[in-house]
């Protein structure tokens, strides 16, 4: 059953910029006993702070905020990418991360393999890609393209692949940022119809959107984020 | 302050570990990948590992027999297994250091445990090892080694090399990823190592106050694994070094992968 509950979660972000990476520092900084402690000192991000959230089934939560408010932190945390710095995090169910749906996408690599890898990756058996594979090809409707190496698509073609991959398993929790719209008109009507299942199946979607339009049209609570807190709720 | 933190997520770190380790069809397949992929688009593929390190071991072979005036039958097989082995060393330990900054797409998406880059790290290179052991056959018959049955301690010390291995991956992996710098460091320190080891020089040859650098772990490790095929039995000193050296990376990877696994992701 899908279930999310984060207590007081905070997700802090420590910034080795050029500088305060360097070993040298540090150990400057170690056997002159602190000396150099303003330049090591590490500045902190907090990209998450006081974060009290709990989603149950039928929850379809959009989060909306400026840029670098820390929605897509927020989505991480809850993929499991960041393990939260303070605060208590639960989750239960499968989940399904529409992040970034390009991402690990092997340009040398075939269609097929780029099946074959982003199947794995997103943790199915290698039987279970071997079974899934007919259909997400079919859904891609690339046609011969599929066993082709993926530089040579078109930036839409990739994306279809990237898409019909990511979608093609259905999971307890949904996670997305943004609205998936790929393709031509034709494949965009497919695309949309597929995306409306996935969502319909999920028991808690998580949306970021700069989009009040589909937050509106999507999701049923709204969180809005300033600075990595949480300043308006709806319904409250 | 004292930070608290939970997550129902969260694994013992014997649980995170084992939970890499046995996906071996993820790893496999990454480090498959990651070898047919880069030579994709060449003719002979794979095949030119085997082609440049073939080319390597036949061109030093008879020049340094030469220089150091030692019979080529004799001196073929050392060198060669030496250039193979400390090849399979040297890139598995560059690899380690990078083993989570490359797989930083992967780690950026969801939960994985990172055990598992360092076995595709490892798995690369053992495929990467693969095609270059092959060209000791033929060096070896010309040489004319037989092999006698202590030629089975090759198992045991293959092993012991998996496990430093696996154990040096994630100590090099998880410090590079914090800082930067240790990568540099590691490509120069293995640099100098290679002269401190008898890759290309015989051990007879050192002076007998020189002996001592034979004791550095990776000419240890090369002994242990060059010393049965050739059909000679390694002396003990580095059974024993190899023992205490695999005992300081256990442990300083079990502490290092305890303490930082889940901090990695931060750091990228």
């Amino acid at each position: 059953m899908a279930y999310i509950s984060l207590k007081n979660v905070g997700v802090n972000f420590p910034i080795y910029g050029a500088g305060a990476n360097s070993f040298k520092k540090t150990l400057a900084a170690s056997v002159t006993g602190g000396r150099f402690g303003k330049e090591t000192g590490v500045n902190v991000v907090q990209a998450l702070s006081d974060i009290n959230l709990e989603l149950k089934a039928g929850d379809r939560l959009g989060l909306i905020g400026h840029n670098g408010a820390g929605k897509s932190t927020l989505l991480r945390t809850l993929a499991g990418v960041y393990e939260p710095s303070v605060g208590e995090f639960v989750r239960r169910g499968s989940v399904s991360s529409l992040i970034d749906p390009s991402l690990g996408i092997e340009a040398d690599a075939n269609g097929v393999e780029n099946i074959m890898l982003r199947g794995l990756v997103m943790g199915m058996s290698k039987k279970q890609v071997d079974e899934l594979t007919p259909s997400i090809i079919e859904f891609s409707g690339l046609g011969d393209y599929i066993n082709m190496p993926v530089r040579t698509y078109s930036t839409g073609m990739m994306m279809r692949l990237a898409f019909s991959i990511s979608t093609s398993v259905q999971a307890d929790i949904l996670l997305m940022d943004e609205w998936l719209s790929v393709g031509d008109a034709e494949f965009t009507e497919k695309a949309e119809q597929r995306m409306k299942d996935v969502v319909s199946g999920a028991g808690i979607l998580v949306l970021a959107s700069h989009s009040p339009d589909l937050i509106e049209k999507e999701c049923n609570r709204v969180i809005h984020l300033e600075h990595g807190r949480i300043v308006e709720r709806d319904p409250q | 302050m004292t930070e608290i933190s939970h997550s129902n997520l969260h694994r013992t770190a014997w649980g995170d570990w084992w939970e890499g380790t046995r996906r071996t069809d993820i790893w496999w397949t990454l480090a498959w990948f990651d070898i047919v992929l880069r030579y994709r688009r060449s003719m002979l593929g794979p095949l030119w590992l085997t082609l440049s390190m073939g080319a390597m071991v036949g061109g030093m072979g008879p020049l340094y027999s030469a220089l150091f005036g030692t019979e080529l039958s004799k001196f073929f097989p050392h060198l060669a297994l030496g250039i193979i082995f400390w090849t399979f060393f040297s890139s598995i330990v560059m690899d380690s250091c990078n083993a989570f900054i490359n797989s930083g797409n992967y780690l950026k998406q969801g939960y994985f445990p990172i055990s598992l880059f360092v076995w595709r790290a490892m798995a690369r290179n053992l495929i990467q090892f693969a095609h270059h052991i092959v060209l000791y056959i033929p060096v070896a018959i010309f040489a004319g080694i037989s092999l006698k049955a202590h030629a089975l301690l090759f198992i045991p010390a293959f092993a012991l090399f998996l496990l430093n291995a696996h154990m040096l991956g994630l100590v090099l992996g998880l410090v590079c990823t914090r800082y930067r710098d240790v990568a540099q460091i590691v490509t120069s320190v293995m640099q100098m190592l290679m002269f401190l080891t008898p890759v290309f020089w015989l051990p007879e040859s050192l002076p007998g106050r020189a002996q001592y650098i034979l004791w550095n772990p990776l000419a240890q490790m090369l002994e242990l694994l060059r010393a049965p095929l050739m059909g000679n039995v390694a002396d003990a000193h580095n059974w024993i070094g190899i023992a205490i050296w695999t005992a300081i990376t256990l442990m300083a990877a079990g502490f290092l992968f305890s303490k930082y696994r889940r901090r990695v992701v931060y750091w990228l």
